[in-house]
């Protein structure tokens, strides 16, 4: 913006905010947090769980105080309006939130009545309603959506309905809690264009966000919280320039490279890296590629033959074979709806095949009840919120164990010792950490000592802290000769920890092999809705990696 | 342009004939009446395209009949227990039909011109749309628990380890419970002067329908031979 324009007054102005929750002893989330957001910008709010991304995002429509309660000094103004003067019924028309969860944000019956709740409220006239409806679900691309029940639509579409429904109010701001998590990539894309077409058109977005590979390009902006405070600020390319790690942050992989590099200009995409790197080659140590595991003298824990699923006529998995061999670490990669979690359902006797076989240490899962393949096949699920039920951490990792009559006191001490356990032993699960209730629900699943753990989308929602510190648990689990699989459409953790990929799409295998041989699948990868890690993309653009040059 | 197809009838007429027909079938004792009753319903249901739908629901019903049936067959005597468990299908037939030719909001918006406060219609409309959320996460957390061995199989033994299904699921409805409060906050619910983008009135022929349904009703409960 040219220094002759006047700069317009800001839409969102928070100054000397400090906050913290309602109950005794809580701790002040926000500390004198400043910050400003223009009409139309673009802004990117990062950081590592626990810096204060959600609290901030309630803070902006008075969510907090009015309905969260707790403690609030300073002052947060939206469209010139003081949050704790105005009241979230009056606030909602200038500023959208979008929260994390998106099935609890959906309740009505239809698309159409979630995108008119809003406008109802406002209290405009049936035609009015009508005109903006049409309209928010033109913007997202959903038009084709209006007439179905938002709790049968996928997680994306589900994300873009509530995106659609704030739109809809024609808010000044629209301020986006973690859109991305838990989506594949292909949503990911879908959400994206949605919001660059609400920025075009005017619209101020605040989005928050720890992995920064897409975010950084979109945003005009980026604002790196840090234990509630704004730690850095500036351009993303500005930001990233500087060392972010510190702040929880792990900077794209174009960033480290050119930083790496050395080069004069930082890049956010892999383009603009192959064009400033102009022909100079990576570093060997840099971006290593994976080396194909040798499989071939590997005993198979698991072995699946032409399996074939159905939930009534609706086919989920068709022809699926694949191993385990023991000691291997194998990642099901592939978009939402795959049917990645099916398949693992058939490991340990949730789901029996239709047709094939599925062996477990050479038995035939048919014939083995759940509990008994659950003594060689640990499993857990995407939301460890679903095994809790005791009141202390230590009850809840003997339970199973005891259940399977596999109790053993000095390896569930082991465990607690390898966990970092401890000092939560006798605290309740739900007041953990997402991080630490990983920990725990891993743990759990471990007891009864089996020969194989199943992550189910083990990264989603969490920070780059918990994924470095899941890379070296996993490292530890395999050392001691334990076999992994990973259920993931996160690529880049696949590509880092997984010996061997199986991609799956519409319930087939398209390919199978080390990381970047499948990546280099570029068809099988298309067909499967995923994109090649940006480490695989420099790598191949910069012409340094081993298999290609094995190839070649 | 959205679709904005006047319904033939509106909710809450829809509502008083699905009341009428269920007091009927709750006062019906021969079992040629109940029979007579569940083949209306059941041509009700193929003329509005339910039929898939339908057989689907049944499967799930048809165990709480049977339960129902071997009841009263051990309490009575083997017609009370037919007309018991054809009572419980009509019965739960008949607001299939209710509900799946109704959205539960159009009712509750239906109400609120009535008189009904607002408030107490969302939480009525709300709490249905919930119902397959509530149970896609009880099964997920069977799944959850099964997978380490935590025997929730349906029997006996399963009763003993319930709480490792109703405790997770519990806490998860309060935090779902939260999580949409905070959302209705955020889109305005409760403020003063909402408007609805569909008109909900009575027309002649709801009340026509209406005084037939109760009519027919009336006088058939009080007919000495049903």
């Amino acid at each position: 913006m040219g220094p002759e324009r006047q700069v317009p007054e800001p839409v969102i102005r928070v100054s000397g905010l400090r906050y913290r929750y309602a109950g005794a002893g809580s701790e002040w989330i926000l500390e004198n947090l400043d910050l400003e957001v223009r009409p139309g910008e673009y802004v990117l709010i990062c950081g590592s769980s626990g810096s204060g991304k959600s609290t901030l995002c309630r803070t902006l429509n008075g969510l907090i105080p009015h309905f969260f309660g707790g403690r609030m000094e300073g002052r947060v103004s939206v469209a010139g309006l003081d949050t704790r003067e105005h009241p979230v019924g009056e606030l909602f028309a200038h500023v959208g939130l979008v929260f994390q969860n998106a099935e609890s944000q959906l309740f009505n019956s239809t698309v159409e009545s979630e995108l008119a709740f809003g406008l109802e409220s406002l209290g405009l006239s049936p035609d009015q309603i009508e005109e903006r409806v049409v309209r928010a679900a033109e913007i997202v691309d959903i038009t084709q959506l209006l007439h179905r029940q938002p709790h049968q639509l996928s997680g994306g579409e589900q994300r873009l309905v509530t995106i659609a429904a704030v739109l809809a109010l024609r808010p000044e701001v629209l301020v986006l809690d973690e859109p991305y998590a838990s989506l594949d990539p292909a949503n990911v894309a879908r959400v994206r264009d949605a919001l660059s077409e609400t920025h075009r058109r005017g619209t101020a977005v605040v989005l928050t966000e720890h992995r920064l590979e897409n975010a950084v390009t979109d945003a005009e902006r980026m604002v790196v919280l840090y234990r509630g405070r704004v730690a850095l600020e500036g351009t993303p390319r500005d930001v990233l320039a500087e060392d972010v790690t510190g702040l929880g942050l792990n900077p794209p992989a174009v960033v480290s490279t050119a930083k790496a590099l050395n080069l004069p200009y930082l890049p956010l995409t892999v383009e603009g890296l192959v064009s400033a790197a102009e022909g100079r080659q990576l570093p060997a140590d840099l971006l290593p590629d994976r080396p194909a595991r040798d499989a071939t003298t590997d005993e198979a824990l698991i072995s699946v033959q032409d399996v074939d699923f159905s939930f009534g006529d609706r086919p989920i998995l068709r022809e699926v074979s694949l191993t385990l061999g023991a000691g291997e670490c194998l990642a099901l990669v592939g978009a939402n709806g795959s049917g990645k979690t099916t398949l693992v359902k058939h490991f340990n006797g949730l789901h029996r095949p239709d047709r094939g076989h599925v062996s477990v240490l050479g038995s035939d899962t048919r014939r083995r009840s759940v509990s008994e393949l659950a003594r060689h096949v640990g499993l857990v699920l995407q939301n460890v919120n679903n095994q809790f039920f005791k009141l202390q951490v230590r009850e809840e990792i003997e339970v199973g164990a005891r259940a399977l009559g596999r109790y053993d006191k000095a390896w569930l001490k082991d465990l607690t010792a390898w966990f970092r356990l401890g000092p939560f032993l006798e605290r309740t699960p739900y007041q953990l950490s997402e991080g630490e209730k990983k920990r725990v629900a891993f743990a759990a699943v471990l007891a009864p000592r089996p020969e194989v753990l199943v992550l189910d989308e083990p990264t989603t929602g969490q920070d780059w802290p918990f994924r470095r510190a899941l890379e070296r648990l996993l490292g530890d689990l395999l050392a001691r000769g334990l076999s992994v699989v990973l259920v993931t459409h996160d690529l880049d953790f696949a590509e880092q920890r997984a010996d061997r990929w199986v991609l799956l799409a519409g319930g087939r295998v398209l390919a199978t092999g080390a990381p970047g041989d499948v990546m280099r699948q570029t068809d099988a990868m298309e067909r499967a809705n995923l994109r090649p890690t940006q480490s695989f993309q420099i790598r191949h653009a910069l012409g340094k990696s081993r298999s290609a040059s094995a190839d070649a | 342009m959205l679709e904005r197809s006047e319904r033939l009838l509106d909710p809450r007429t829809c509502l008083i004939v699905t009341v009428s027909y269920a007091a009927l079938i709750v006062a019906s004792h021969q079992l040629t009446w109940l029979l007579a009753e569940l083949v209306i319903l059941w041509l009700v249901i193929v003329a509005v395209g339910e039929g898939g739908q339908y057989l689907r629901w049944l499967r799930l019903v048809a165990a709480m009949a049977a339960s129902w049936f071997a009841i009263s067959w051990l309490a009575f005597d083997i017609g009370t227990a037919v007309t018991a468990g054809l009572r419980l299908v009509a019965l739960t037939s008949v607001f299939f039909v209710f509900f799946r030719t109704t959205a539960p909001e159009d009712l509750g918006n239906a109400l609120v011109k009535t008189g009904l406060p607002y408030e107490v219609a969302f939480v009525f409309s709300t709490s249905l749309q919930f119902v397959p959320v509530l149970s896609r996460k009880a099964r997920n957390i069977l799944d959850a628990q099964r997978s380490r061995g935590i025997p929730l199989e349906p029997g006996l033994s399963a009763l003993r380890h319930y709480p490792a299904l109703i405790t997770p699921l519990l806490i998860q409805a309060f935090q779902l419970g939260d999580e949409l409060a905070a959302a209705m906050e955020s889109r305005g619910f409760g403020r003063p002067g909402r408007t609805f983008r569909r008109h909900y009135r009575m027309r002649a022929i709801d009340w026509a329908v209406v005084v037939l349904a109760v009519g027919v009703a009336s006088l058939l409960i009080t007919w000495p031979a049903i």
